[in-house]
């Protein structure tokens, strides 16, 4: 460089530094009002702990320059900012969060913690958790009203929704949901909140499930109405078309076909996987109609339908699969022609029906829980649950246009490769299901299936919770499973998947993962692990009627072995059955093998005739009840 | 002007009925009737209930919602609730969820769909089921085995019976609530009154412990064989009706009635409710009303099938005032009332009864279904 331009350069320099000093402090006189913005760090270390974020869910700020991005096991709210696509904030807020919704003046989030029974309230202009508001017990679906007055939240646990007064943060009261609801939306007229239930009805194990999408008037606060939909699980998220494309709301779904024999896997469509379309009703007295699309190609499936949500204008509809790592493009029109052109009762079984209107399947990061469109209707962002990021579309283009890392580590560690093949369908005959399609939220599906044919000596078994099981074997209801090695490996593969299954190291992954699965926090025990008055005559009971026998307290409340207790049904092979732990039993029914008993309270009211789960006949009702009590504190 | 004021002020006596709640006195004069005849799943009607403008009616064969003076609904037992006998209806006035006592459990109403609880799926004592309140997030059950008490919250069931209160029978009939207390009409077990803050019961018992006589009126509770509880919350006083008369308690005194001493029609009381100054009971021989203020009674009953009714009106000098009315209630044997407004709502052994002051001045005719009014 020579000296002349060294010269300009300098020359140059102070210019450009005097006018920019003046130009800064003219602004500073000239905009008072401007309000200060928090100090935004260029590129703020997501997590401090070297844990993994795991972020589940994500929603716009009002403006649409940022996405708030809740994630579960880094127990915090992050914000992306989406023209740098950085996170460029943190808060910790509850244990376990799972949803955000944001004011509708944009100035407020609102975080539900699931373990913490509690809601974060975010003043986002700081980043700063404002209040801490009680719920029910294991909140998730978040939403307020549209002045943002009422705060409703869909409690997972207790099975009702909290309506929160905002000004006061006092809930102001619960609305009987119906099982372990999930998401809440607020329809696009305010008028009311569709709440999605993740399980059905508590139902007889030879019956299909049914489920619930629960309507909440905001108006009267009150439940109006109770869509009932036949035949499917997991209703996990909500989303409504604009009126212009039909005004119809969509509702991923899982069909499980739990009363014809598992081992047919491989002649198909043992779970089926769509959109629940529901139209709802134009007057009081008028139904509700609801139709079931099946999202399943002919040789492939959608397993794990997950996130939903349409672009502004409505054409198109996104609907994320969490076990295919797979977000599919809608394109509407094309879907309302389909639903116009077959009747409900036909569309709900035809698997052709996705050619006709999937515009695009795009591959995602692992675990692709949920999506959102921003306002202007040119991307969408996809929830990588497993991946710790988010998958840029460009849907104009209909195509992926990046990813943005939210942090966490980069290596993925034994647990978390684990935890991805509990939700990876792709070891399943046509990739028809995954660990988690039966087990959401490493949990139960509420229904009873059947594992082998009548004829082969097994009658229907209740699904079986894999919180807290690591050390309750031996496994499955026969106990003919000594550990997860075996209850996981080549009989999974040939019974369930029918394919080749998970090699050693996939195997020791997994086991790992499903070992890791914790306990949920036990709401019925007081804080100071004092028991109430029932709840110690209940204990009394429990030890006089000699119930540690076979349920000892010492390893989970469970001999880990086998005993006839007099509930082998007609095709049983055997009456010996595995004796199932009971920590946190109340967070489980149906009950028994055969799921048959719906409450704890019908285990001997209806299934104890010969005494010999227990000699219970002697009970009196305030005894049973006492006892029934003791069992919800374990 | 003072002439006139004296002769409404008369009037008002002559009627029986002061000002309640702000509104012109009246009698109950035009009656609207619902039975099986135009709608209705069966005559006997054992419970009623009112939420704003819905009716709900529990009858011997189903649960019915009239709404604007028509039959919008009928729940049976195939459309998901408990039993076909509903014999007590309570509003969730928060949730507007319906409890419903039945025959076969006790019923929650949500959003169209029902969820049961029964003595083998919950901690229910019994599936027979009389009486139902709600108190906040509490759902009180009287059964024949005891009063239930669900935490709609928790899912906990607690049991009072003969083990853990003091009743000598469980048997139990009715369930009031106040904001502090919980009033329960226990058979044989007088009335038992539950403070929510301590947790403690307290009987209340006939004195005298006779059967079939009152050795002082004013004693104590009229009798053992309660039938039904209910609580004013205007003048915080409790009522309970007996098959041997009525008493009332406001804390200090009782007050009963006997109809050979008052113009009740009848001391078998099936039912009581009670609101401003009025107290309701609803007896084997018609609805009586007292106004507590005055100590006037009015009984509505029906003359004989078809031919309409009359109105008894008793002074506090017991001089009886007959008058005579084109409709009436359906039946002379009451089992039930509920407040509509102006309105009451009347549930008999042959139908469900709709009354209409007379001095209500309503806009335009309002919906007509019943064409065997009388």
């Amino acid at each position: 460089m020579s000296a002349h331009s060294k010269g300009l350069l300098f020359k140059n320099g102070a210019i450009l530094f005097w006018f920019v000093l003046i130009a800064s402090i003219a602004l500073a006189l000239y905009t008072p009002a401007i309000k200060a913005r928090p100090k935004e760090p260029a590129d703020i270390p997501a997590n401090g702990s070297g844990n993994y974020l795991t972020p589940v869910e994500a929603k716009f700020s009002r403006d649409g320059s940022r996405l708030y991005v809740v994630c579960e096991d880094d127990d915090s709210l992050l914000a992306v900012d989406l023209r740098t696509q950085k996170v460029v904030a943190r808060v910790k807020v509850g244990h376990k969060p799972k949803d955000v919704a944001v004011s509708p003046d944009g100035k407020t989030a609102y975080v539900s913690n699931e373990w913490s029974d509690t809601v974060s309230e975010i003043d986002v202009s700081n980043f700063q958790v404002r209040r801490t508001l009680a719920t029910g017990w294991g909140p998730i679906g978040v939403t307020t009203d549209r002045a943002g007055r009422i705060l409703y939240v869909a409690n997972s646990i207790s099975n009702d929704v909290s309506v929160l007064d905002l000004a006061t943060g006092v809930e102001q009261k619960r609305l009987a949901s119906w099982r372990s609801p999930h998401n809440v939306v607020l329809s696009r007229d305010g008028r009311h909140v569709y709440v999605a239930n993740l399980l059905g009805h508590l139902g007889l194990p030879n019956e299909a499930p049914v489920s619930e999408l629960t309507v909440i008037d905001t108006g009267t606060q009150t439940v109006t109405r109770r869509i009932a939909v036949p035949g499917v699980l997991e209703l996990r998220h909500i989303a409504e078309a604009p009126q212009a494309q039909g005004g119809y709301f969509l509702v991923p779904f899982m069909r499980p076909k739990n009363l014809n024999p598992l081992i047919q896997v491989t002649d198909g469509w043992i779970l089926t996987h769509g959109i629940l379309v529901v139209q709802p009703e134009r007057s009081a007295r008028a139904e509700t109609r609801t139709t079931q699309v099946l999202l399943d190609d002919i040789d492939s499936y959608y397993a794990g339908t997950n996130g939903v949500a349409f672009t502004p204008d409505g054409r198109h509809a996104l609907v994320t699969s969490s076990e295919a790592d797979i977000v599919t493009l809608i394109d509407t029109a094309r879907f309302n022609v389909r639903l116009k052109q077959m009747p409900a009762d036909q569309l709900a079984n035809r698997l052709d029906s996705a050619q006709t209107f999937v515009e695009r399947r795009l591959s995602t990061g692992a675990n692709p829980t949920s999506v959102v469109v921003a306002p202007d209707g040119q991307r969408a962002y996809v929830v990588n649950r497993l991946d710790d990021s988010l998958t840029v579309l460009d849907i104009p283009g209909a195509r992926v246009q990046g990813k943005i890392e939210l942090g966490g580590p980069k290596e993925a560690s034994q647990l978390r490769r684990g935890e991805r093949l509990f939700h990876a369908a792709r070891f399943c005959f046509q990739g028809q299901f995954a660990c988690i399609t039966c087990h959401p939220d490493n949990h139960i599906d509420g229904v009873a299936w059947n594992l082998e044919t009548p004829q082969l000596g097994r009658d229907r078994v209740a699904n079986r919770t894999l919180r807290g099981v690591a050390e309750t074997g031996p496994f499955k209801w026969n106990g003919r499973n000594p550990d997860l090695e075996t209850q996981c490996g080549p009989r999974i593969a040939k019974f369930l998947f029918h394919s080749e299954g998970f090699n050693s190291v996939e195997l020791a992954d997994l086991v790992a993962f499903i070992k890791a699965i914790p306990l949920s926090p036990n709401r019925h025990l007081a804080a100071d692990g004092q028991l109430s008055a029932s709840q110690e005559h209940g204990k009394a009971i429990f030890f006089a009627k000699n119930c540690d026998t076979c349920h000892p307290p010492a390893t989970h409340y469970t001999a880990k072995t086998s005993f006839d207790v007099g509930t082998a049904n007609k095709y049983d092979t055997s009456g010996l059955l595995d004796v199932p732990q009971l920590d946190r039993i109340y967070e489980r029914p149906p009950y028994l093998h055969s799921g048959e008993a719906l409450s704890l309270e019908e285990i001997w009211t209806k299934f104890n005739a010969s005494d010999k789960h227990g000699v219970t006949s002697n009970m009196s009702k305030e005894d049973l009840n006492d006892l029934v009590e003791f069992l919800k504190t374990l | 002007m003072r002439k006139i004021i004296s002769l409404m002020a008369a009037l008002a006596f002559l009627s029986g009925v002061s000002t309640v709640r702000g509104q012109e006195p009246g009698l109950y004069t035009r009656w609207e009737n619902f039975t099986a005849s135009n709608g209705m799943p069966d005559d006997k009607v054992f419970s009623v209930a009112v939420d704003g403008e819905n009716v709900w009616a529990g009858t011997e064969n189903g649960l019915v919602l009239i709404n604007h003076g028509r039959i919008q609904k009928i729940y049976r037992q195939e459309d998901g609730l408990a039993n076909r006998v509903v014999t007590g209806i309570a509003i969730d006035k928060s949730t507007g969820d319906v409890w419903l006592a039945t025959f076969g459990g006790l019923s929650r109403l949500s959003g169209g769909q029902f969820k049961n609880y029964t003595n083998l799926s919950s901690g229910l004592a019994n599936d027979v089921v009389y009486g139902v309140a709600v108190q906040g997030e509490f759902v009180w059950a009287a059964t024949t085995a005891g009063i239930s008490r669900f935490n709609t919250r928790t899912g906990e069931w607690t049991i009072f019976s003969e083990k853990n209160a003091p009743m000598h029978e469980p048997w139990s009939y009715g369930i009031a609530v106040s904001e502090k207390k919980i009033y329960a009409a226990v058979w044989g077990g007088g009335v038992l009154e539950y403070d929510l803050a301590s947790g403690l019961w307290k009987p209340y018992n006939d004195p005298d412990g006779e059967m079939e006589i009152v050795l002082f009126q004013n004693q104590g509770l009229i009798h053992d064989i309660v039938s039904s509880v209910a609580y004013n919350s205007d003048t915080k006083m409790m009522w309970a009706s007996t098959y041997f008369g009525l008493s009332g308690y406001d804390g200090h005194s009782w007050h009963n009635y006997l109809s050979t001493d008052s113009g009740l029609a009848s001391d078998f009381i099936n039912a009581t409710q009670s609101r401003g100054d009025e107290i309701w009971a609803c007896t084997d021989k018609g609805l009586s009303t007292l106004n507590f203020k005055s100590n006037t009674w009015v009984t509505y009953r029906p003359v004989q099938e078809g031919s309409g009714g009359e109105v008894l009106i008793t002074g506090v000098d017991k001089k009886v005032t007959r008058k005579a009315t084109q409709t009436s209630l359906a039946h002379n044997y009451v089992l039930n009332l509920a407040f509509q407004g102006e309105d009451i709502w009347v549930a008999t052994a042959k139908g469900l009864s709709h009354g209409i002051r007379e001095t209500q001045k309503r806009e335009g005719k309002k919906n007509e279904p019943n064409a065997n009014s009388r």
